[in-house]
C-alpha cells in the first residue's frame, strides 16, 4: 500500500521535505523504520504523529491512502 | 464553525471589523470578549525578532478548531458564538497573528470562554512558528 507522509515546522526544515510518498508500507512500525532510515536526523527532535488528522498513540494499523503527519510541538497563537 | 480558520499574513483591523459586524447581528448577546495575539519584538541572545513565519497543517487546523469551538460551546452554556482566525505566512512584530471573538449573553462567560479558547488553541492547533531576526537568521519556537 501507499501512504502520504507530511513533515511540518522544524521537521520539514531538517528533512528538506514537506511531502513524501511511501510505497509498499506494511504497517506503522515499518513506516517509522523507513523514515528513520531516510531521515536519521529526526531522532534528535520531539514530535507526535497524526494519521488522517488524528494524533495517534501506539502503532495503529495503516491503510492505503492514509496521510501520516509528523508534528513538532505546536506553537500557535 | 468556519470553513477557514486561517488567513495569509496578519489579521488586519478590516478582518477584525468584519467579525465584529457579524457579532452585532447576534442580538441575544450582551457582551463580546476579544483576544488579539500580537507578534512581540523579543530580544533573544542579543537579536531582535522582526517577524514570525507561521506554518500550519491546514486540514487538521480545521478539524481541531471545530473541536475547540464545540468544547467551548458545550462548557459555557451562555456563549452564543466563538470565532477564531489565525495567520499563516509572515507576520511582522506589532502585527496581529490570532484573533478570537466570543459572544455571550453576559460578560462573565464571554471572558472565561475566550480565555479557555486561547489555551486550547495553544495546546491543540497544529501551527508552527519560526522567529525571523534582524540579521535574517531564524529560530523555531514552541509553546510552553
Amino acid at each position: 500500500m501507499e501512504v502520504k507522509v507530511l513533515f511540518f515546522g522544524v521537521l520539514a526544515e531538517v528533512t528538506g521535505t514537506a511531502i513524501k510518498y511511501y510505497l509498499n508500507v506494511n504497517n506503522m512500525s515499518d513506516l517509522r523504520f523507513r523514515i528513520s532510515d531516510d531521515f536519521p536526523e529526526i531522532v534528535h527532535y520531539n514530535y507526535r504523529i497524526a494519521i488522517n488528522n488524528q494524533i495517534i498513540d501506539g502503532e495503529p494499523p495503516l491503510k492505503s491512502g492514509d496521510e501520516v503527519a509528523f508534528l513538532p510541538p505546536f506553537a500557535g497563537g | 464553525m468556519s470553513d477557514n480558520y486561517l488567513i495569509g499574513g496578519p489579521v488586519t483591523s478590516a478582518v477584525i471589523n468584519t467579525f465584529i459586524e457579524k457579532m452585532a447581528k447576534e442580538t441575544a448577546s450582551g457582551g463580546h470578549s476579544i483576544f488579539l495575539g500580537q507578534v512581540r519584538a523579543d530580544e533573544i541572545n542579543g537579536k531582535i525578532v522582526m517577524a514570525i513565519e507561521y506554518s500550519a497543517y491546514e486540514s487538521m487546523v480545521k478539524a481541531e478548531a471545530d473541536k475547540i469551538i464545540e468544547t467551548v460551546l458545550a462548557e459555557y452554556d451562555d456563549v452564543k458564538s466563538v470565532r477564531i482566525i489565525h495567520s499563516t505566512g509572515e507576520v511582522r512584530a506589532g502585527e496581529i497573528s490570532l484573533a478570537i471573538l466570543v459572544s455571550a449573553c453576559h460578560r462573565q462567560q464571554a471572558m472565561q470562554a475566550c480565555t479557555k479558547t486561547v489555551e486550547l488553541i495553544k495546546e491543540r492547533l497544529p501551527v508552527w512558528k519560526k522567529e525571523i531576526f534582524e540579521d535574517e537568521s531564524h529560530a523555531w519556537r514552541e509553546n510552553k
